[in-house]
C-alpha cells in the first residue's frame, strides 16, 4: 500500500511540527533520498515516495529535500506545485478523487461524489476538520470501460455503485487502513473484447529478443523499416525512422542512448496501455529491449502515469523476472556488450507529461513543461542523451515484427497504416472494453462490434481527437483518414454534445502547463465562455469570439495540448451547432449584461424571491 | 554559412543563428516579450511567430534555428492574426492600469499593444488577480501585470545565480514568485526591473516618484566599485531619480549591481553643501573665502615634511593630479591612495591591473581566486565568472573566504602559504593551472592589504610566472580593485615619494603629533580616531567619518555631478558626465584643490578642465587613451619573504555600505536590515 497511516497528516500545515514529527520527517526524507542516490533528476520520484509515507509534503520537508539534493527550494516547490497529486498541505488521511472524465460522469460519478460528500459531511475539495478525508474530482483515471471510478490514496476502485460508495464511506468513517479494505474493491478488469495479432500473441519472454539477436541490429532495423510501423501514441511518426535518427545521433558512449516507454496514457477515454501493461508487460519490456538493441541504448525508462500506481508492484515483478532470465541487465542473453536495464518512473497527475518532451523534463525531475524543438529528443533527450520515446503499444508491436518479420506486419492494415490498433471503447454501447482492429476498419464496423445503437457521435482519439457525426461513420480508422491514439468514446442520441465539449475544455484548462500565452490564457478563457453559455448568458457574438479564440489557440500554442484544446468546440460548432444555440438566452443581440441575474445577490440578502424582485426580460 | 530568405530578402548567417537574430541583421523587427539576447531561449510568449515555408504552423522565430534555404515571412495575414491574437490574450489578463504604472511610457506591452492590438477587446471577461509578491526592499511587484515571460526567472537562475525565484502552479494558476515569498537574495536583483517587459517588477525606492517622460538622461560611468560600469543617470531637476545600466560588452554587458543602481538616494543625503570651519570644537558653516583663509593661516610652507595627503576611493584623476601637484609644490612626499594599506606599487602597470580584462575572463579555463569575494566586491564581474563557469569550461579554486560565489569551486584553504606551494609546483592545483590554455588568477585587496601584502603579491606573481599565466596574447594575472579611484591614482603615482610615508605611517605620525596638516580627499576609510591633534582638511561630498573629524571642510562633488576621469580595474580610462550640479556651494573637487593651492600661494598652472586633462596625459600617457585597454608589459614585482598564517579574507563585508554614498543611502540601509550586515555569509542555495 502506498500509504502508511501516519498520524502526522492530522496536523495543520500552519502548526509547528513537534520535535518527534520533525525527526520522523527527516528519517523518511533521508531514507528515500539515500535510495535514489541523492540525484536531483530523481526529484519527482523522491517527492512521490516521501508523500506516500507522510501523506503530504510539509514545506519543511521541501526545504530538507532541496538541501539534501543541493538544488534550490524554489525548484522543489515549483515541481510540487506542478503535479496535481503532490500537495504541501495536509489533505486528509484518505484522499478520494473521482474520475471526472465525461464517460464517468455519464455513468453517474457526480452524484456518487455528492453522495459520498454527504455521507462524510464535507464539501468537495475541502479536507474534513478532523483531518480524516478529502474528496474531489480528478482528470480521467483510465477506467472508462468500468466507471465510474475513483482513486483513494492513489489506489484505483472501479465500477462504483451506491453500495460501493456506502461501503467506502463506512471504511473511511471507521478510519480503516487501506490494507484492511476488502481486496475485491481494488479489482480492475481487463475487458478484452476483440483480439488480433497483438493480443493473440503467444510470444514467451525472450522470443523476440532471440530472434533479433540472431540477425543483428541492422537486420532488426531493416525489418522495422519494412513493417512501416507508425507510432501508436498519437503523432504517428514512423518508428523505424525515429530509431534510425536516434542510433545515428552522436553519443557519449559511456552514457549511451536512452529508450523511454511512454505509459502516461492521460488522454481522456484511453485505457488500452493499461491492459497491455497488465497482461502483456513482457511484450512491452521486450519491445523496449529491442529498441535498445537497435539504437544502442543502455538505459530504459517506463514512465507510468500516477493513476496506474496499482500497476507498479506487478510491473516491478516482471522486471525482476526478466533480470533473472537474463533478459535485462548486463550481457543480455549472454551477448557481451548488450547491457540494458529499465527503471520505472511514476507520474503524478499531469496530462501534459504524455507529450514526449514534457515527459523528458518530468523524467529529469522537473516541471513537465514541453521543451522547444529543435533539438529533438532523438538527438538531445533525457539528460541531453539521444532518446527514443515510444508508446506502450508501439513497443509491444515491435516484438511481432522481430519475430514475424516486417513484411508480414505490413500486410495487415492499409498501405499507410500497417498493423492493428487497440481501441479503448467506452460510453454508450453494450460491451465497452479493449478491441483490436486492423487499421482500415470503419467506424461503423467498430460500433457494430461493440453493440452501439442510436449513436449521435463518436469521439476518436480522446479529448484532443475528432468528434465524428453519423454521416462520417463510413470513414476508416487510419492515419490517412481518421487517426487515433486509441480512445473511442460513444455518445447516443440522448447525450448533450455541448456538455461533452465543455467537459473536454475544462480538462484542457486544468491540464494546461501554463508555459505559453495562448494556451495558458486561451483555455481558461474558453471555459469562461462555455460556462457563460452553459448558464444561459451566451449570445451569438460569443460563438464568433469562441471561433477566433480557437484559431489563435490552434495556430500559436507551443505544444499539442493547446493546439488540440480547441478541437472539441470547433467540431462541436460545425457538427452539433444546435446543442450550442439552444443554450443561448438571446439569439440575435448581445445584452450588455443580464439585469435580472445581477439582482440575484440583492435577492439573497433581502431574502426576497417574489415577482417584484425580478426584472422580466421584456422590462429589461 | 547557410543562406535564407526573410520577406524576400536574402541573407547569409552563421549556423545556429535563430530566425529572430537573422531578421535583426536585416533590420526586420519582430515583436517579442520573452526573448532576450542575453538569456536562454524560452519560447513561451508566442509573440514572435513567423511563417516558414513548408512548415504547417507559424513558428516561434526566437527559438527556431535557421536552415539552408529557409523561406521566412514575417508580415503575412496569418502572422498578423497570430500576433494580434497573442497580444489580445496578454492584454486580457493585464490590468491596463498604465496611468498609475511606473513602467508607463517605457512598457513593451504598451508599445506592442499600440502596434498589434485590436481596437476593441473582450474586456467584460474576468481578469486574473494575483497577489503581490515580496521581492525585497528594491523591487516593487504588481504580479497582476505579469505576463509569465520568465525573463526574471531566467536572469535570476542563470545570470545572477539566485535560484530561489521560480514558477509555481500550472496553467492559469502559474505564478512567478520567490521561495516562500522571501526577498530575492542577490546583489544583481535590480536588473530584473530592466528585464521585465511590463510593469510587474518596478523600482521600489523610486516608486511613484516619476513618469518616465519627465526624466532627463545622462550617459555616464559608475564609480560605486572599480569596474566602471556604463550607466545612464536619470534626473529630474537637480535630483537623481534613478540609475540604469547602459550596454558595454567589455565591462558590464547590460547589468548593474544593486549598490550602483540603488545607492543613488545617498547622493542627496548627508551632503556637504557649504564649507565648514571648526570653531570652539564645533564645525560651523562658513563662506569659501573664510574657510580658505582659515586654512591659509594654518598651513605654512615651512611644514614641508609635516604635511600629508590621503586620497579616497572616489577621487577622480583630475583631483588626484591637482593634489599631487600641490603636494609637490608644498614640498611633501607624504601622499598615498591606498586607504586599505594595499601593498600595490605604482610604476609597473601590469602589477596592479586586471590584465586579462573583464571580458577576457570568458576565455579563461582555470581560475585561482586569492583573498577576494568577487561576488560582493564586483558583483557584475562575478556574473561573468559564473557565465564562463556555466559553459563547463572553467575550473575555479579559492584561497580565501569560503563563501557562496554562485558557482562551484575547489576551496584550497585560506592560508597564503598555499600560494607558495602552487608557485613551487607542489600543490595539485598548480598542475590544473599549467594544463590550462588560459590560466588566470584574481588577487583581491584582501590579499595585499596586509602587513605581508608585498610578499603575497610576490608569491602571486611567481604563481603567474610558473604556471604560464603570462604569455603572448594572454595575461591572466588580475588584480581586482574595489575602489573606483585606485588604478587612476596608481597611474598618477599617488604614492609616497622619496622618504614619504604611506597611509599607516601618516596616521601613526598624526597620532604621535609628528604631522601638522592632513588633507583628506574624500578619504573616509582610514582610522579617523587616531589622528591626534593634526589639522585635518577634508575635501569631499558627504558628511561621513572624515568630515566629522575635520577642522576645515571643503564641499566637493559626487561622481554624478562632474565631468571626471576614472580608470577601472582593467586600466580602462573612462569619463563620467555631469548629470546634476553639485549641491549648494559645493564645487568639482579639482577646482577645490586648485582654490586651496591658490590660497596657499602655490597656484596650479591650469585653470580649465582641458588643461588639467593635458596635465594628466603628460603625467601618464594612458590618460590620453579613453575607453581603451592596452596590454601592460610584464616584469618583476612584490617582495620575497615569508607570509603570515593569518587567513586571507575579503576587505568588504557589507555589500550595501562601502563608501560615503552608500552609507548615506536609506535604501542601502534597508537592504542591510533585510539581508544582514555580512554578505560574505550569503547563501542562496546551490548552483548547478
Ligand atoms: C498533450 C499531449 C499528450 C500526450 N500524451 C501521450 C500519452 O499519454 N501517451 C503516448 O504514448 N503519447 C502521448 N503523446 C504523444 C507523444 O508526444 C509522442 O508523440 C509519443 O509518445 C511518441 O510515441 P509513438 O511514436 O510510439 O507514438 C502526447 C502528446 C501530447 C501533445
Ligand atoms: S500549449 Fe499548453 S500545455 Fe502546451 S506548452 Fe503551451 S501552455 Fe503548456
Ligand atoms: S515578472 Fe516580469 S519578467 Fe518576470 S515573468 Fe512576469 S512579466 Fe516576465
Ligand atoms: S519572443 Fe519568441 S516566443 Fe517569446
Amino acid at each position: 500500500m502506498p500509504d502508511s497511516q501516519t498520524p502526522n497528516s492530522q496536523q495543520s500545515a500552519l502548526r509547528e511540527p513537534t520535535a518527534e514529527q520533525r525527526r520522523h520527517w527527516r528519517l523518511v526524507v533521508e531514507g528515500v533520498i539515500a535510495k535514489h542516490g541523492a540525484r536531483p533528476e530523481q526529484l519527482l520520484q523522491i517527492l512521490i515516495e516521501i508523500q506516500e509515507e507522510l501523506s503530504w509534503l510539509p514545506l519543511k520537508v521541501v526545504t530538507d529535500v532541496a538541501e539534501r539534493l543541493s538544488i534550490s527550494r524554489a525548484r522543489v516547490e515549483g515541481v510540487v506545485g506542478f503535479y496535481s497529486f503532490l500537495h504541501t498541505r495536509p489533505n486528509g488521511r484518505f484522499r478520494v478523487l473521482f474520475s471526472n472524465n465525461i464517460i464517468d460522469r455519464m455513468l453517474g460519478s457526480q452524484t456518487m461524489m455528492d453522495e459520498m460528500c454527504r455521507k462524510l459531511w464535507l464539501q468537495p475539495g475541502k479536507m474534513s476538520e478532523d483531518g480524516l478525508v478529502s474528496i474531489g474530482p480528478t482528470s480521467c483515471t483510465g477506467m472508462g470501460d468500468q466507471g465510474p471510478a475513483l482513486l483513494v490514496n492513489g489506489m484505483t476502485i472501479t465500477k462504483l455503485t451506491h453500495q460501493r460508495v456506502n461501503l467506502i464511506s463506512e471504511l473511511i468513517r471507521k478510519d480503516t487502513p487501506l490494507a484492511q479494505w476488502p481486496q475485491d474493491l481494488f479489482a480492475v478488469d481487463d475487458n478484452i473484447q476483440r483480439k488480433d495479432i497483438l493480443l493473440n500473441s503467444a510470444l514467451k519472454p525472450g522470443d523476440a529478443l532471440r530472434a533479433a539477436l540472431a540477425n543483428g541490429p541492422d537486420a532488426l532495423m531493416e525489418e522495422m523499416k519494412k513493417s512501416k510501423l507508425r507510432g501508436r501514441g498519437g503523432a504517428g511518426f514512423t518508428t523505424a525512422q525515429k530509431w534510425d535518427f536516434c542510433r545515428q545521433a552522436p553519443v557519449d558512449e559511456a552514457l549511451g542512448r536512452v529508450v523511454v516507454c511512454n505509459a502516461d496514457e492521460g488522454e481522456p477515454g484511453t485505457f488500452k496501455d493499461r491492459v497491455l501493461l497488465t497482461r502483456y508487460a513482457d511484450l512491452v519490456f521486450e519491445g523496449m529491449t529491442l529498441a535498445a538493441y537497435a539504437i544502442g541504448a543502455k538505459k530504459g525508462f517506463l514512465y507510468l502515469r500516477g493513476e496506474y500506481r496499482y500497476l507498479l508492484a506487478p510491473l516491478q515483478e516482471v522486471l525482476s523476472a526478466r533480470r533473472a532470465q537474463g533478459l535485462l541487465g548486463a550481457s543480455i542473453l549472454s551477448q557481451t556488450g548488450f547491457d540494458f536495464d529499465i527503471e520505472i518512473h511514476m507520474g503524478a497527475g499531469a496530462y501534459v507529461c504524455g507529450e514526449e518532451t514534457a515527459l523528458l523534463e518530468s523524467l529529469e525531475g522537473k516541471r513537465g513543461t514541453p521543451r522547444i524543438r529543435p533539438p529533438f529528443p532523438v538527438t538531445h533527450g533525457y539528460l541531453g542523451r539521444p532518446t527514443s520515446v515510444n508508446n506502450v503499444e508501439t513497443l509491444a508491436s515491435a516484438c511481432l515484427i522481430a519475430t514475424q518479420g516486417g513484411d508480414a506486419f505490413a500486410k495487415i492494415g492499409t498501405a499507410q497504416s500497417s498493423g492493428t490498433k487497440l481501441l479503448s471503447i467506452s460510453g454508450d454501447c453494450a460491451q465497452p472494453g479493449i478491441y483490436e482492429f486492423p487499421f482500415g476498419a470503419t467506424i461503423a464496423e467498430v460500433l457494430e462490434a461493440c453493440g452501439a445503437t442510436d449513436v449521435q457521435a463518436v469521439q476518436m482519439g480522446g479529448a484532443s481527437g475528432v468528434t465524428l457525426a453519423p454521416s462520417e461513420f463510413s470513414r476508416k480508422m487510419a492515419f490517412e483518414d481518421v487517426p487515433t491514439a486509441g480512445a473511442f468514446m460513444i455518445f447516443d442520441s440522448g447525450r448533450d454534445m455541448f456538455e461533452v465539449a465543455s467537459n473536454f475544455v475544462h480538462f484542457f484548462a486544468h491540464e494546461s502547463c501554463g508555459f505559453c500565452t495562448p494556451c495558458r490564457v486561451g483555455t481558461s478563457l474558453l471555459t469562461g465562455y462555455l460556462d457563460k453559455l452553459s448558464n444561459g448568458y451566451g449570445s451569438k457574438p460569443d460563438l464568433a469570439e469562441i471561433d477566433t479564440l480557437n484559431r489563435v489557440l490552434k495556430s500559436t500554442s507551443h505544444c499539442g495540448l493547446g493546439q488540440a484544446a480547441a478541437n472539441p468546440i470547433l467540431d462541436g460548432l460545425k457538427k452539433f451547432r444546435p446543442a450550442y444555440e439552444k443554450r443561448m438566452l438571446h439569439q440575435d443581440f448581445e445584452p450588455a449584461f443580464n439585469l435580472d441575474a445581477a439582482l440575484e445577490r440583492a435577492r439573497q440578502i433581502t431574502g426576497r424571491d417574489d415577482a417584484g424582485a425580478h426584472i422580466l426580460e421584456e422590462q429589461a | 554559412m547557410p543562406k535564407l530568405t526573410i520577406d524576400g530578402r536574402e541573407i547569409e548567417v552563421e549556423a545556429g543563428t535563430t530566425i529572430i537574430q537573422a531578421a535583426e541583421l536585416l533590420g526586420i523587427e519582430i515583436p517579442r516579450f520573452c526573448y532576450h539576447e542575453r538569456l536562454a531561449i524560452a519560447g513561451n510568449c508566442r509573440m514572435c511567430l513567423v511563417e516558414v515555408e513548408k512548415m504547417p504552423k507559424p513558428v516561434a522565430s526566437c527559438a527556431m534555428p535557421i536552415n539552408e534555404g529557409m523561406v521566412v515571412k514575417t508580415n503575412t495575414p496569418t502572422v498578423k492574426n497570430a500576433r494580434q491574437g497573442v497580444m489580445e490574450f496578454l492584454l486580457l489578463n493585464h490590468p491596463l492600469d498604465c496611468p498609475i504604472c511606473d513602467q508607463g511610457g517605457e512598457c513593451d506591452l504598451q508599445d506592442q499593444a499600440m502596434a498589434y492590438g485590436k481596437d476593441h477587446s473582450r474586456c467584460d471577461e474576468q481578469k486574473r488577480a494575483v497577489d503581490k509578491k515580496n521581492f525585497g526592499p528594491l523591487i516593487e511587484t504588481a504580479m497582476t501585470r505579469c505576463i509569465q515571460c520568465t525573463r526574471c526567472v531566467r536572469f535570476a537562475n542563470e545570470i545572477a545565480g539566485a535560484p530561489e525565484l521560480g514558477a509555481l502552479g500550472r496553467g492559469e494558476h502559474m505564478e512567478i514568485t520567490t521561495y516562500l515569498n522571501q526577498a530575492l537574495d542577490s546583489e544583481l536583483s535590480g536588473n530584473l526591473i530592466d528585464l521585465c517587459p511590463v510593469g510587474a517588477l518596478t523600482n521600489k525606492p523610486a516608486s511613484f516618484t516619476y513618469r518616465s517622460w519627465e526624466l532627463k538622461s545622462t550617459e555616464s560611468v559608475d564609480a560605486m566599485d572599480a569596474l566602471g560600469s556604463a550607466i545612464r543617470i536619470d534626473t529630474r531637476g537637480n535630483q537623481v531619480i534613478r540609475i540604469l545600466p547602459r550596454v558595454n560588452d567589455d565591462v558590464n554587458e547590460e547589468w548593474l549591481s544593486d549598490r550602483s543602481r540603488f545607492a543613488c538616494d545617498g547622493l542627496s543625503l548627508q551632503r556637504l553643501d557649504k564649507p565648514y570651519v571648526r570653531r570652539d570644537g564645533k564645525l560651523a558653516a562658513t563662506t569659501w573665502s573664510d574657510a580658505l583663509s582659515v586654512l591659509a593661516a594654518k598651513v605654512k610652507s615651512s611644514m614641508t615634511g609635516r604635511m600629508a595627503f590621503i586620497a579616497g576611493d572616489h577621487s577622480d584623476a583630475e583631483t588626484l593630479v591637482a593634489a599631487k601637484d600641490l603636494a609637490a609644490a608644498m614640498g611633501t612626499t607624504h601622499l598615498d591612495c591606498r586607504q586599505d594599506g594595499a601593498a600595490l606599487e605604482a610604476g609597473l602597470r601590469a602589477s596592479y591591473l586586471f590584465n586579462s580584462t573583464i571580458a577576457g575572463i570568458e576565455h579563461a579555463d582555470a581560475l585561482l581566486i586569492v583573498g577576494s569575494n568577487p561576488r560582493i566586491e564586483a558583483a557584475v564581474f562575478n556574473a561573468r565568472v559564473r557565465k564562463r563557469w556555466l559553459t563547463g569550461k572553467l575550473k575555479v579554486a579559492v584561497i580565501g573566504p569560503k563563501v557562496d560565489l554562485t558557482y562551484k569551486y575547489e576551496w584550497l584553504g585560506d592560508n597564503p602559504s598555499i600560494l607558495a606551494d602552487i608557485a613551487a609546483g607542489t600543490h595539485p592545483f598548480a598542475a590544473t593551472l599549467k594544463a590550462a590554455a588560459n590560466p588566470a588568477l584574481i588577487l583581491g585587496q584582501g590579499a595585499v592589504a596586509r602587513t605581508d601584502g608585498s610578499a603575497v603579491l610576490g608569491l602571486a606573481r611567481k604563481v603567474a610566472d610558473t604556471t604560464g599565466m603570462v604569455k603572448d596574447g594572454w595575461n591572466g594575472f588580475n588584480v581586482l580593485h574595489t575602489a573606483a579611484s585606485r588604478v587612476g591614482a596608481l597611474d598618477l603615482g599617488f604614492v609616497p615619494g622619496t622618504g614619504g610615508k604611506n597611509v599607516a605611517e601618516i596616521v601613526a605620525a598624526a597620532g604621535k603629533g609628528e604631522l601638522d596638516v592632513l588633507f583628506l580627499l574624500g578619504a573616509d576609510e582610514i582610522d579617523i580616531s587616531g589622528l591626534g591633534s593634526t589639522f585635518v582638511v577634508y575635501i569631499g561630498s558627504h558628511g561621513d567619518f572624515g568630515a566629522h573629524r575635520a577642522d576645515v571642510v571643503l564641499p566637493g562633488a559626487a561622481y554624478t555631478e562632474k565631468n571626471a576621469t576614472f580608470v577601472n580595474t582593467e586600466g580602462r580610462v573612462q569619463r563620467t558626465r555631469l548629470a546634476t550640479f553639485p549641491p549648494g556651494e559645493a564645487k568639482e573637487d579639482w577646482k577645490v584643490v586648485a582654490a586651496v593651492a591658490e590660497a596657499l600661494g602655490k597656484a596650479l598652472p591650469y585653470t580649465t578642465l582641458s588643461q588639467v586633462r593635458e596635465r594628466l596625459s603628460a603625467v601618464n600617457p594612458v590618460f590620453a587613451q579613453i575607453d581603451m585597454v592596452a596590454p601592460a608589459s610584464w616584469g618583476t614585482f612584490g617582495q620575497d619573504g615569508s607570509v603570515l598564517p593569518q587567513p586571507l579574507t575579503s576587505t568588504i563585508k557589507t555589500f550595501y555600505a562601502v563608501d560615503p554614498i552608500s552609507r548615506s543611502s536609506k535604501t542601502m540601509a534597508q537592504c542591510q536590515a533585510a539581508f544582514g550586515e555580512d554578505q560574505c555569509q550569503r547563501k542562496t542555495g546551490t548552483h548547478g
